[in-house]
């Protein structure tokens, strides 16, 4: 595995030396590398270094923290994906042909930008600068430091953030892969509530990280994939004058080793264990925190011309120590009215999950199968949180079918999931009972070319939804089945015009089993219907138009009885929406549209003797809106757009004999500009802005008036 | 090509025959007891979004699941926490919070065992008229008291928050639910957590 370091004269033990030499090299070099680094990026005239939101590996790092924190096989199959990620990349970098004479700086880069965002809820400023330094031997440097300002105008809050982050890389020439990671975050939260009490919510974390990984190496029949890493974390906050602080240090390995037994069939296996330590502060608590934390897995893989699939296990553990607030069965933290000792708890939370999985397809020319069984096993105890213990258990099956016949395509699939939860609160005896979810679903779906240039779709689905408490320890057992046919036409004229037919019937069952749930239940039926056009007349003119015709049944399935007060209704809706979009000039844009909402609700009002039902309109309401928007090129790069509508909404409210008749108008106009601009010198600036004017019976005073803005400037030297 | 075509509608009717027999066999939901004296949850209509958050408030009371799904966007359902509250929980426990999210999160909460009072909403909170397709109402307090009767806890939730709420057919809906900021208690001035504390609680155990 060490072989890249070597001359290829010198693959044996005798050179050992040699190579152990050449390593300490490397790591000489390494050394050097970041002090230079450093030295160049602070004395540079932009001796800034930044950090983005988006940039914060520490913070996010699922490697070190999926195991202690998600466990099960999404943990491992998150570690191992990582794994597979980082290996490309190390791939890549280690295909760098090397340059070991060059200078050991090729370039650096610095990147300051500065702007401001606005929208109806805040004003945002900040500043930022990155700096990347390339050096030999694909080696790099990228810093990052970012300073930002919110400000909340729906709210009395604001917030600054200050935060740098660097990532020293190597490149080719080491035996594994390294990262070297830094991340500073700080930030400031200040909040003041509609009862005038301020809380400050401050936090100041501090993060670094080295990860070394190899991936794909042979060594005799095996092939191995390998991770290592280690990080510090000095992390601290305060929220309503609680101090909540962390020192820990972290370590983690991963192996993953495949073996090919026979053409189309692997085994593979893989190992993950972290562990970390340090001290917390928990208001004016210190104690020691500890972590530890396990992953085995194991899985055949086959591939041939007909079929692939696998089989795999995987297991994780995790055992952690720290402090935490005293909290109650749900997970809430429970303080109130509990003395300043017994607040604070030592918790110790262990998981033990497990995960089976096999997965079988098939493809035999114009049929193909899939199938998936899956099983995942979820044990999370707590030795002071109220929670207790959580069992937990997920299976699902999935079968799909997908067959070509002529034109036609067919596919069926059947989804089957079946999962429960238990608990057995902290200090009970008994277990809670298990909370069962069931879930079916079927799929049908059939599509052919009807005519020339005319499709046909037909979609069939049902889904049914179970809840079940064990023992009826809730009442809130219930059923939700949901049945979907629609039909859909498109039929295209090329560059002229398409036309779309969709017809839809949807029925939904929402049954509550128990006596003290029912009263509710009811079945909806639902049928709608949805023509639409597009009409492209000319290069600068086109025409959509679509008409919805939309009807639901609600039937009460109780409403016979004399305690149950809800009625079956009906609502219908008929919505027409035309657009037309212009383009007269090549420098202007216009569009217009009209939407014509018109619906009325009725509730069942009585039944003949035979068998006739009447229903009584209670609700007629037209809302008509009419919106227009511009575009107009003034010069390249400067673009000047503006937007309105106006909405008048028309509403009768009928109960028995009295209406009600309301009548509002609402509308908003914006204008604005958007100018990009980028000159020689690498500097460009892009700027977005919007004012907004809005008025209408229910716009606050913030939103009637505000702008919008996405402002920058950056350069790069 | 008549022999082809015949066997293709064949192949058709068989495969969606399947689908029918499979759907009305394993498909079927389970028959619901006769409603109870005195045990009627009876919702608003869903007319005005004033009715909607009443019936959140109406779900919470009789902890019954079906109210909350039923008032709460079925198209597309957002829940945006408050920075307070996004920060004492791992990251990316509230990215993505949509209505699938929302119906998990109600139906644990309610499964626990709770008992809810509720205020959804300050006595001089002026509710703004409906009108178009969408209204926002801004900063409205809504305060939770949840009592756990397996361990005695009482836990306090007091939230400002701005709700979106859309016109879904002919019906209104929540479709944005974004908290602000936690609360003080109008008895003791304890600053209470949003709403979001309890979603998150769920949500990452």
């Amino acid at each position: 595995m060490f072989d890249r370091g070597l001359s290829p004269h010198c693959r044996s033990v005798s050179c050992t030396g040699e190579f152990l030499r050449q390593s300490v090299e490397h790591w000489r070099l390494l050394l050097a590398q970041i002090v230079m680094v450093w030295v160049v990026v602070l004395l540079s005239p932009t001796s800034a270094v930044a950090q983005t939101e988006d940039n914060q590996p520490a913070a996010s790092d699922s490697t070190l923290t999926s195991p202690a924190t998600g466990g099960g096989l999404a943990a491992a199959r998150s570690q191992a994906d990582a794994m597979g990620e980082e290996a490309e990349e190390g791939d890549e970098a280690n295909n760098v042909v090397l340059n070991k004479t060059g200078p050991l700086f090729v370039r650096l880069t610095n990147t300051p930008k500065v702007g401001s965002k606005a929208n109806v809820r805040q004003n945002l400023f900040f500043g930022e600068l990155s700096s990347l330094v390339t050096m030999r031997n694909a080696a790099s440097f990228s810093n990052m430091l970012k300073w930002s300002y919110e400000e909340y105008r729906k709210q009395n809050k604001n917030v600054e953030r200050r935060g740098e982050s660097f990532t020293y890389s190597p490149g080719a020439g080491l035996p594994l892969t390294f990262a070297l990671v830094g991340d500073w975050s700080w930030m400031q939260d200040k909040t003041v509530n509609t009862a005038e009490f301020a809380n400050l919510f401050a936090q100041d974390n501090k993060m670094i990280r080295l990860t070394g990984t190899r991936t794909k190496f042979t060594a005799g029949d095996f092939v191995h994939s390998f991770k290592m890493g280690g990080s510090f974390e000095d992390r601290q906050s305060v929220n309503q004058k609680t101090e909540k602080n962390a020192r820990e240090g972290t370590v983690n390995a991963g192996l993953q080793t495949g073996y090919k037994i026979l053409p189309g069939l692997v085994v593979a296996g893989r190992i993950y264990g972290t562990t970390n330590s340090g001290q917390k502060t928990l208001g004016d608590k210190d104690g020691p925190s500890s972590a530890i934390g396990d992953t085995l897995g194991i899985g055949i893989y086959y591939d041939n011309v007909y079929s692939n699939g696998r089989i795999a296990v995987t297991r994780s553990n995790f055992e952690k120590k720290y402090l935490d607030f005293r909290k109650n069965a749900i997970g809430s933290i429970d303080t109130i009215g509990v003395s300043d000792d017994l607040k604070i708890v030592n918790e110790l939370e262990t998981q033990d999950a497990m995960t089976l999985e096999f997965e079988a397809n098939f493809n035999l020319g114009p049929v193909r199968f899939d199938s998936t069984f899956k099983r995942t096993t979820n044990d999370l105890n707590y030795a002071e949180n109220g929670l207790g213990l959580r069992e937990r258990e997920l299976n699902e099956a999935k079968f799909s079918l997908g067959v070509l016949v002529g034109v036609d395509s067919l596919s069926v699939s059947y989804d089957y999931g079946w999962k429960w939860d238990d608990q057995t609160i902290q200090g009970a005896t008994a277990k809670r009972g298990r909370q069962y979810n069931k879930r079916r679903d079927l799929d049908f779906d059939w599509e052919r070319p009807l005519f020339k240039q005319t499709r046909f779709q037909l979609h069939y689905r049902v889904g049914l939804s179970q809840d079940i408490a064990e023992a009826e320890y809730n009442a809130n057992d219930k059923d939700r089945l949901q049945t979907d046919f629609s039909v859909q036409l498109n039929r295209t004229w090329p560059q002229k015009f398409t036309t779309k037919l969709l017809v839809l019937y949807r029925e939904v069952q929402d049954i509550s089993i128990r006596a003290n749930r029912s009263s509710n239940n009811n079945i909806k039926d639902t049928f709608e219907i949805t023509p639409s056009y597009t009409w492209y007349t000319s290069s600068w003119l086109t025409w959509d138009q679509s008409y919805r015709l939309y009807i639901q049944y609600t039937d009460y399935v109780f409403s016979d009885l004399e305690q149950v007060t809800r009625q079956d209704n009906y609502n219908k809706r008929g919505n027409l929406t035309t657009r037309v979009t212009l383009h007269p000039t090549k420098r202007l844009g216009l569009i217009f549209r009209h939407d014509y909402n018109k619906k009325f609700n009725a509730t069942k009002s009585g039944e003949d003797a035979a068998g006739t039902v009447f229903y009584a309109r209670d609700l007629n309401q037209t809302i008509s809106k009419l919106d227009m928007a511009m575009t107009f090129k003034v010069m390249p790069g400067v673009t000047l757009e503006a937007a309105t509508y106006r909405t008048r909404d028309d509403r009768e409210n009928i109960r028995g004999d009295k209406v009600t008749e309301i009548l509002n108008f609402s509308g908003e106009l914006w204008v604005g500009a958007r100018i990009v601009q980028s000159w020689p010198n690498s500097a460009s600036f892009s700027a977005i802005i919007k004012k907004f004017n809005a008025f209408g019976p229910s716009v606050s005073a913030t939103s009637a008036s505000y702008w919008e803005a996405d402002i920058w400037l950056k350069w790069e030297f | 090509m008549n022999g082809n075509y015949g066997r293709r509608i064949w192949y058709l009717c068989v495969a969606l025959g399947g689908c029918l027999a499979l759907a009305g066999c394993l498909f079927e939901p389970r028959e619901a007891a006769l409603p109870a004296d005195g045990a009627v949850v009876t919702y608003f209509d869903k007319t005005s979004s004033n009715n909607v958050w009443a019936n959140l408030g109406k779900s919470l009371e009789a902890t019954n699941s079906p109210g909350w799904e039923d008032n709460i966007s079925l198209e597309e359902f957002i829940y945006i926490p408050d920075t307070d509250t996004e920060n004492q929980f791992p990251p990316g426990t509230f990215v993505g919070w949509d209505r699938d999210r929302e119906v998990n999160f109600i139906n644990s909460f309610y499964n626990s065992g709770v008992s809810i009072v509720v205020q959804m909403k300050d006595d001089d909170f002026v509710v703004p008229p409906d009108t178009g397709l969408e209204v926002e109402w801004e900063n409205v307090i809504y305060f939770l008291t949840v009592i756990n009767s397996a361990d005695n806890s009482v836990t306090k939730y007091r939230g400002s928050a701005i709700i979106t709420f859309r016109l879904e057919g002919n019906f209104w809906y929540v479709y944005q639910w974004r908290d602000q900021q936690g609360e003080s208690d109008p008895d003791t001035g304890q600053p209470l957590p949003t709403m979001g504390v309890l979603r998150g609680n769920f949500a990452s155990k």
